[in-house]
């Protein structure tokens, strides 16, 4: 299949003699061509201008010194890398903030969708509408969700508070407090995200044959041994793939910081991708903001390739 | 063995007696997970139908002792509310159209014409599916800048026409289109663009579906770039004027939670009626 086309147009050793080869071309090569140079073309200068040449712009940026409204943007090779390293306390605050959040979102939200998944699994009836009820916070806009947990944290006015001294406890300002801050954006944005986790959890659940917990039955398997021996295993790829998603998506948080609490309380919340934007469209240094988005994708492409490197070598057996 | 056989009819009712007791406390679980799940939606309801006097109770009132619909009357009178909606729909369903178009005609071209270039031109597609989205605001900003696209619409939607996830979905899937078919059209003298149009769009709609499902909520609940590249309160997709209504409307719950609910619910009701196709499509997508 496909053959006919790619056996005629590739240079064989009929190379030297053009007349022949053009006869062996099916009717209507010469309209196919010009069918993929018309359609493909205009899809490619798109790709070109704003997938591939933007990778270009910000590792050159990152080079230099550079601000839209200055006349010249001088080369100055490592500086912008050494100097966050080294001397922008902020910078790496945003990184350590950006990591935690990550390191302690993903087991969060791994630990709490799993069970939920499998739980969903076991049910006959009324699947899809709990089902339902779990995923519509994926579909709602994370603005709206992080305006929505805003009054629930409310120190004065919140849900929150309100539960807490019913059951006898203090309240507490969440989004106030430099120790809080972090923590409480991430539990909104997590319980956005669950639902996410979950269908995907329950795809990779049902993708595993039946035959093979009737077949561990018939063997006497009870329910834990079967959970241990099929669910889990079969359940891997699926499982690398949620963590490195929801890592590579957590590492990238900005909105719900960005509504919630701006990065403050003096910086507690302050993530890497809003760091950049504040340091590139506020501060306008823009060579910065690219040195520190090159890191950012440093890290992401990292944990990329650790995944295909992981699923190559799980393949194999 | 023995024991496998003498197994008296009564233990086994207790049995089943207990599965059964089993099954109700998961879905009574069940239940409350999911309802204390969607507690933050119903809370937002019930700010939305308060009045400003009662928003501002200690402790907060669970339900509205008496609902009204001011705060909603409020929002759709003072704010253009209908124009950030217009203009929401406008990008997300002008993203959606563009990208299932350019996805499935270049995935058709790549999984079924030969050309000088085509592996390495479909490497460097999937290469850059790797870099995330908030690397390239930089330069993406500059490029819509240089295009003089700044504060238009068009700079919502221009960037998002081409999608390399889209074009490598579409190709997995086209490239299970047995060729007879396409040429057999050919034989019949059909165009090369009838023959994607009339034979192999058909073939491909639920993976068009799913990619159609991401497009539109990716571009539909976009924050970031809006945040960037619009600055026109008149040209604000939804949720970027949610935000700027918050920070008019701070401490004013009722208010933004009347904007928050508007924004929230006909996605909700879309989802709802289409919510077989949407989580299939999600997962088709996630399983890639």
């Amino acid at each position: 299949m496909g053959t006919s086309v790619e056996l005629t147009t590739r240079p064989s050793a009929a190379a030297g003699f053009g007349r022949l080869r053009r006869r062996r071309r099916p009717p209507g090569h010469a309209a196919q061509m010009r069918f993929v140079a018309l359609s493909l073309t205009p899809i490619l200068i798109f790709f070109f201008v704003f997938l591939l040449l933007p990778i270009g712009i910000v590792a050159w940026l990152s080079f230099h010194r550079y601000n839209q409204l200055a006349p010249v943007s001088p080369w100055i090779g490592l500086r912008n890398y050494t100097f966050a390293f080294q001397r922008d306390p902020f910078f790496r605050n945003a990184l350590e903030n950006t990591l935690k959040y990550a390191l302690v979102a993903v087991p969060v939200n791994v630990v709490i969708s799993l069970p939920i998944a499998l739980a969903l699994n076991q049910l006959r009836w009324l699947r899809a509408l709990f089902r339902t009820a779990f995923f519509l916070p994926v579909i709602a806009s994370a603005v709206a969700v992080s305006l929505l947990w805003i009054p629930i944290y409310d120190p004065q006015y919140g849900w929150l508070n309100g539960l807490l001294g019913w059951l006898g406890f203090s309240g507490h300002a969440w989004l106030a407090d430099p120790n809080t801050a972090l923590w409480a954006v991430l539990a909104a944005a997590v319980w956005q995200d669950l639902g996410y986790n979950i269908i995907v959890f329950l795809a990779g659940l049902q993708g595993i044959p039946d035959d093979f917990y009737d077949a561990a039955k018939v063997d006497g398997a009870g329910a834990w041994h079967r959970f241990k021996d099929i669910t889990i295993p079969l359940l891997q790829r699926t499982m690398l793939f949620v963590l490195v998603l929801t890592m590579i998506s957590y590492m990238q948080e900005f909105t719900h910081i960005q509504v919630m609490t701006a990065g403050g309380p003096v910086h507690s919340s302050e993530t890497m991708v809003l760091y950049i934007y504040l340091k590139g469209f506020q501060d306008f240094s823009m060579g910065y903001a690219s040195a520190m988005s090159m890191v950012l994708m440093g890290i992401v492409l990292f944990i990329t390739m650790a995944q295909m490197w992981l699923l190559r070598s799980r393949w194999e057996y | 063995m023995a024991d496998l056989v003498v197994v008296s009819p009564v233990s086994i009712a207790r049995k089943r007696r207990l599965q059964r007791v089993g099954t109700i406390l998961l879905y009574v679980l069940f239940g409350l997970v999911a309802f204390s799940f969607t507690l933050p939606f119903l809370l937002m309801l019930s700010s939305a139908f308060k009045t400003s006097a009662e928003i501002i109770k200690i402790p907060p009132t669970l339900l509205p002792a008496n609902p009204s619909l001011k705060a909603f009357k409020t929002v759709l009178t003072e704010a253009p509310y209908l124009t950030w909606y217009r203009n929401s729909l406008i990008v997300a369903g002008a993203v959606t159209t563009l990208t299932m178009f350019t996805s499935s005609l270049a995935g058709y071209i790549f999984a079924k014409f030969d050309f000088p270039g085509r592996g390495p031109l479909f490497i460097l597609i999937l290469s850059t599916m790797m870099v995330p989205f908030p690397v390239l605001l930089i330069p993406s900003y500059l490029i819509v800048d240089y295009l003089h696209l700044l504060n238009t619409l068009w700079a919502l939607i221009v960037p998002g026409m081409v999608s390399a996830f889209g074009i490598f979905l579409m190709r997995q899937f086209i490239a299970g289109i047995p060729n007879d078919l396409i040429e057999a059209a050919r034989i019949d003298g059909a165009s090369e663009f009838a023959i994607f149009a009339r034979v192999v769009l058909p073939l491909v709609r639920s993976p068009m579906a799913a990619l159609g499902v991401f497009a539109f909520l990716g571009s539909w609940n976009d924050y970031l770039w809006p945040l960037i590249v619009i600055n026109d309160l008149n040209k604000s997709t939804v949720p970027l004027a949610l935000t700027f209504f918050n920070s008019q409307h701070a401490q004013r719950y009722d208010l933004v939670m009347a904007a928050a609910a508007l924004a929230v619910i006909p996605v909700i009701i879309v989802f709802v009626i289409f919510q077989r196709q949407i989580v299939n499509a999600l997962m088709l997508a996630g399983m890639k």
